[in-house]
């Protein structure tokens, strides 16, 4: 039953995210998320993974707070209740899609015997190639925007 | 319960946001729910099989998925000062007009 309420805490808190105009109600949305996944996680043995997700998420959302004011429009137009309930309503459906999914364990014949330390530090070469391939992707944009720019000049 | 079911529909109310919503900070929510949801396929599958390298592939998720959020965060403070707007709409308007003004 625990599991069934963190779900429909997760998918509630997101849609809200998503729906709340106002800065802090929509992050204070995400970060209930973010707790809960953590939760998720921790009830499911994956102690490293809630951690990580906190820190991750408690970091993230200290910006986030910081930058409110300067990535939200002042005047934005109010939500409203019944459209907050309408909200919650959608994601108590999608909730119910979820907990009585016909599809069962998709994975059951996923076998892969390799523990946490060796699987963190042998796999650093992944880590290495996906962070180089943010920064050619950033590089790749700054260096398109400085030619278009020499090209108007 | 199916988790990967859990996963797709927290993927479908991210993408939702990204594609309805034109602020700025709630488009970095819905990213950052696509990127939960895509982390929480590897936790979840992993437990399981009860196996370790689901955890270990999470971790290496957060690092890029931090780069990716601290590069989207730094363009959209730049936009966001440079021109006065936080609406992403706005913003395609604007670039319009100055590239009106350059052909001129």
């Amino acid at each position: 039953m625990i599991y069934e309420l963190i779900v429909a805490g997760i998918m509630i808190s997101a849609c809200l995210a998503i729906y709340f105009e106002e800065a802090i109600y929509s992050l204070f949305s995400l970060t209930i998320m973010f707790i809960l996944t953590a939760l998720l996680y921790s009830l499911n043995g994956a102690v490293y993974a809630a951690l990580f997700q906190l820190t991750m998420g408690a970091g993230a959302l200290a910006v986030f707070f910081l930058l409110s004011e300067e990535l939200t429009e002042k005047n934005k137009a109010k939500n409203t209740l019944k459209r907050a309930l309408l909200t919650v309503a959608i994601s108590l459906l999608l909730v119910v899609l979820t907990i009585f999914s016909p599809a069962d364990n998709i994975i059951a014949s996923f076998s892969c015997n390799v523990l946490f330390p060796s699987a963190l530090w042998e796999l650093r070469n992944v880590d290495v190639v996906l962070q180089s391939l943010v920064i050619l992707t950033v590089v790749l944009g700054a260096s398109m925007v400085l030619y278009e720019r020499r090209r108007k000049r | 319960m199916n988790y990967i079911v859990l996963s797709l529909m927290l993927l479908a109310v991210g993408f939702y946001g990204l594609l309805s919503k034109r602020s700025f900070l709630k488009m970095i929510v819905s990213i950052e729910i696509i990127a939960t949801a895509a982390t929480m396929n590897f936790v979840l599958l992993s437990s399981y099989v009860n196996k370790a390298l689901g955890e270990a592939l999470l971790i290496l998720a957060f690092s890029t998925d931090t780069c990716v959020n601290a590069v989207i965060l730094s363009l959209l403070v730049i936009t966001a000062k440079k021109y006065g707007k936080r609406d992403i709409g706005k913003l395609a308007e604007l670039e319009k007009r100055e590239n009106r003004e350059v052909d001129k």
